[in-house]
C-alpha cells in the first residue's frame, strides 16, 4: 500500500489521472473495505463511471447502517425497564453519532460494552429475545474459554435475523498485558440522544480504536484501522485534540494513543497529532513497533518481517505462553477437517 | 474508443486479455475482463461479435472479471478456471475448456451481487415499441427458451438473466447478454433464431448441455436502453399441459418479484418502491404451457389485452 492510497481515499489528495491508477485505488479501497467512505471523501470525482461505481458502494454501507440501527433498537427494547447501561463500540457508536467515521462505513456487527456485575442479566436478556451462541462456539470449552480469559462473550447470532453481536465486558483481555481502565471510561460514557444507549466520548472513541488496534490485534486491517482513525482524530475539537494524551495517561492507553498518533500523523501529514504523539518517549521496543508498523504497510520485500513481529507481538500481548500453549494445542486437537464445529473435549477442571 | 468485437485483431484481444485490460460495453456497465484468451476468444469472436468493447478501459470499470487458476498447479496440470469478481463467491472451479460458462457465471455473479443501483430480479425481459415483458422463473422454469422464442418475434432482447429496475425512474434497462440455453432449450433455439446464432454446445458441465445464443444487432445497437414494463409473467412449463394464463393480484406479483430479486434485501424502501411502482403500471400473469409456440401465442395474446 502507498501512503498516497490512504490520503486519495479520505479525499486528501486527488484521484490519479491515469485509468489503470483509478482502476487499481478502486481495487484496493473496495478489497480492504474503506470503498463506501472513499465515495463520501474522494475528490474531483465527476466522472460518470466514477459516480455509479460510488452509488454502489453508498448503498450499500447505507443498508449496513439500516441494519445496524434496527439492530440497536432491537437491543434498547430488550433491555427497556432495566438498570442495565449499554454501551455502543466502534462502528455502531460511529453511525450512531453521526460522526465522518461512521459516514460510508461497513458494518457487519453490533459491539457493546457492559459492566462485568451485568453480564449474566445481560445474557440472560439477550437470550430472551432471540440472540444464540454459534454453533462454532457453543461448547464447554469455548465458553468457559471466553469467559475466564477473554473480554467479551462469544458472538451471539440472533435466532431468526442471522445478525451478529459481540458483548463485551472489558476492552482487552483479561490476561492481557495492557491494563485499560474501561470502567473510568465506561462512568463517563455519553447517551446518544433519542435512545437509552450510551458511547464513549469522542476523544474515548478514538483511544479505544489506537487500543484495539496496537495493544491486541496484529493490525490485520490497516487501511481500515487508519482511515477510521484520522477521522476520529480530525473530528475531534482543539481542545480535545490536546486533551488525548493526558486522558489516554489516565485510563492507562499511552503507549498505543500515541503510535496511533504517530502513524496517521506520519500518513496523513496531521502535524498536530505527530506533535502530541512525540509527549510519549518509547524506549526501543517502541522503535522496532513503529517500524514493524511501517513496513508491513508500505508491503515492500520487508512486509514479512514486520508482519511477523507484529503477529508474535499480538498473541504475547493478549496472553502469557503459559495459558497461550495449552489452548493451541487444545484447539489443534478439537480441529476437524473441513468443519466449523470443533470436537466436543470436556473443560479441564 | 470502443469498437465492435467483430473488427477487433484476434492478437490484440488476446494480450488485452492477458493483461487485464479487455473492456465489454454492455447495457449499462463496463466490464473489465481478464481471462485464458485461448478459450474466451472464440466466445468472444464468435457470441460477443456484434457488441462494444475496448482493448483499454476508457474509465474506470462497475464489474471487474478475472478467470484464473484456482491454483499454481492448475495452470498447467489439467486446467482449470474459476471465476474472480473481486470478492469471495462460492464458485466450484471449471475445467479451462469451460472458460465461457466460467465467464457467463462470473459476469451473473457481478451483476447480481455488486450493482446495487438497480434492484436486480432474476427474469428475462424483452420489448417492443418501449413496453417491456418481464418474464421470472425458476431455474428450467423456460424463461430462456420464451425470451429466445419471442426474441426471434421481433422483440428486442433486453436481457435472459436479470431485469434491472431502475430504483428513480422504476423503468428496466437493457442488458442485452447471450441467451443462456440448456439442454432441451438448445435444439429449439437453433430452430427459432438459426443454427448460426448458437455457439457451440459445452457438454458435461456442473449444469449439463449449455451454449449460448447471440443476440441480434438491433438488440445491441438500438438507442433505446430502457423501457417501461407493462407484462409482468411468471412461466411455468409443464410438459403436455394446456396453456393457461392465470391473473396475479399485486401483492402476489410482489412477493415473487422478491423472491427472486438478488439484492432486494439489500436495498430495502427503494427497491419496495421501484417493485411496487412496476406492478401498478403492469399487469401480472402465471402462464403455463406445453409447447414454445403455446406459450408465444399466450404472450402475444396478453400483449394484445393489454394494449387494447
Amino acid at each position: 500500500m502507498k501512503i498516497e492510497t490512504l490520503k486519495t481515499i479520505v479525499g486528501l489528495q486527488s484521484l490519479p489521472e491515469d485509468v489503470m491508477g483509478r482502476i487499481r485505488l478502486i481495487k484496493f479501497a473496495d478489497s480492504n473495505h474503506v470503498l463506501g467512505q472513499m465515495a463520501y471523501h474522494a475528490v474531483n470525482t465527476e466522472s460518470k463511471a466514477l459516480s455509479d461505481i460510488f452509488e454502489n458502494a453508498k448503498l450499500r454501507a447505507s443498508h449496513d447502517h439500516t441494519m445496524l440501527t434496527f439492530e440497536m433498537n432491537r437491543v434498547e427494547r430488550a433491555f427497556s425497564g432495566l438498570q442495565t447501561p449499554i454501551v455502543v463500540l466502534k462502528g455502531g457508536a460511529y453511525v450512531a453519532t453521526g460522526g465522518r467515521a461512521g459516514l460510508g462505513r461497513r458494518v457487519s456487527d453490533l459491539d457493546i460494552l457492559v459492566q462485568h456485575s451485568d453480564l449474566s442479566v445481560v445474557e440472560q436478556q439477550l437470550s430472551k429475545f432471540g440472540w444464540m451462541p454459534d454453533a462454532e462456539t457453543d461448547n464447554e470449552y469455548d465458553q468457559q474459554y471466553y469467559r475466564q480469559h477473554m473480554h467479551e462473550l462469544p458472538p451471539l447470532r440472533h435466532r431468526t435475523r442471522g445478525t451478529v453481536i459481540d458483548v463485551h465486558h472489558a476492552l482487552l483481555p483479561k490476561t492481557a498485558r495492557f491494563r485499560i481502565d474501561a470502567e473510568l471510561m465506561f462512568t463517563q460514557a455519553l447517551s446518544i440522544s433519542g435512545a437509552n444507549l450510551k458511547v464513549f466520548s469522542p476523544i474515548d472513541q478514538f483511544i479505544h480504536s489506537a487500543v484495539h488496534a496496537y495493544a491486541d490485534g496484529a493490525l490485520d486491517t490497516p487501511a481500515r484501522t487508519l482511515v477510521e482513525q484520522y477521522f476520529l482524530y480530525s473530528d475531534l475539537k482543539t481542545e480535545d485534540m490536546d486533551a488525548l494524551i493526558q486522558r489516554a495517561k489516565e485510563v492507562g492507553a499511552a503507549m498505543p494513543v500515541a503510535l496511533a498518533l504517530w502513524l496517521i500523523g506520519h500518513v496523513f501529514e496531521l502535524l498536530a497529532a505527530e506533535q502530541h504523539s512525540k509527549q510519549l518517549k518509547g524506549g526501543w521496543r517502541y522503535y522496532l513497533l513503529k517500524h514493524a508498523i511501517l513496513v508491513k504497510l508500505e508491503a515492500g520485500w520487508a512486509a514479512a518481517f514486520g508482519k511477523a513481529y507484529l503477529y508474535v507481538r499480538s498473541h504475547y500481548l493478549r496472553m502469557p505462553l503459559y495459558l497461550l500453549l495449552p489452548h493451541l494445542i487444545r484447539k489443534a486437537i478439537q480441529w476437524r477437517p473441513g468443519s466449523n464445529v470443533p470436537t466436543d473435549l470436556p473443560f479441564p477442571q | 474508443m470502443h469498437v465492435k468485437i467483430r473488427d477487433l485483431e484476434s492478437a490484440d484481444i488476446n494480450s488485452a486479455l492477458k493483461k487485464g485490460t479487455f473492456t465489454l460495453k454492455l447495457g449499462p456497465f463496463e466490464h473489465l475482463i481478464k481471462g485464458p484468451s485461448r478459450y474466451l476468444l472464440p466466445h468472444l469472436k464468435g457470441i460477443y461479435r456484434d457488441c462494444d468493447a475496448a482493448l483499454h478501459p476508457i474509465d474506470v470499470t462497475e464489474i471487474t472479471l478475472r478467470l484464473k487458476a484456482p491454483n499454481f498447479i492448475r495452470s498447467f496440470v489439467r486446467p482449470q478456471i474459476s471465476p474472480d469478481p473481486g470478492f469471495q463467491v462460492p464458485a466450484v472451479p471449471l475445467p479451462a475448456s469451460m472458460a465461457p460458462l466460467g465467464f457467463e457465471m462470473g459476469l451473473n455473479l457481478s451483476v447480481a451481487l455488486k450493482t446495487c443501483r438497480f434492484v436486480t430480479v432474476h427474469a428475462g425481459v424483452v420489448a417492443k415499441d418501449g413496453a417491456a415483458i418481464v418474464m421470472s422463473a425458476a431455474s428450467g422454469g423456460g424463461k430462456s427458451t420464451l425470451s429466445a422464442a419471442l426474441h426471434s418475434k421481433g422483440y428486442a432482447l433486453f436481457s435472459d438473466e436479470f431485469a434491472l429496475i431502475d430504483l428513480q425512474t422504476a423503468e428496466v434497462k437493457s442488458y442485452p447478454r447471450p441467451i443462456s440455453l440448456k439442454q432441451n432449450s438448445i435444439p429449439i433455439a437453433r430452430e427459432l433464431l438459426g443454427a448460426d446464432r448458437i455457439s457451440p454446445v459445452i457438454s458435461g458441465t456442473p449444469k449439463g448441455d449449455i451454449a449460448y445464443a447471440r443476440v441480434n444487432q438491433e438488440s445491441l445497437c438500438s438507442p433505446v436502453t430502457s423501457a417501461s414494463v407493462k407484462l409482468i409473467l411468471f412461466p411455468n412449463f409443464q410438459t403436455g399441459a394446456q396453456s393457461m394464463a392465470r391473473r396475479l393480484n399485486p401483492a402476489e406479483a410482489i412477493m415473487r418479484l422478491v423472491a427472486a430479486s438478488t439484492n432486494y434485501s439489500l436495498l430495502g424502501e427503494p427497491a419496495y418502491q421501484a417493485m411496487v411502482s412496476i406492478v401498478k403500471g403492469a399487469r401480472t400473469f402465471e402462464i403455463t404451457y406445453g409447447t414454445t409456440e403455446q406459450s408465444v401465442r399466450l404472450v402475444e395474446e396478453l400483449v394484445g389485452e393489454v394494449s387494447s
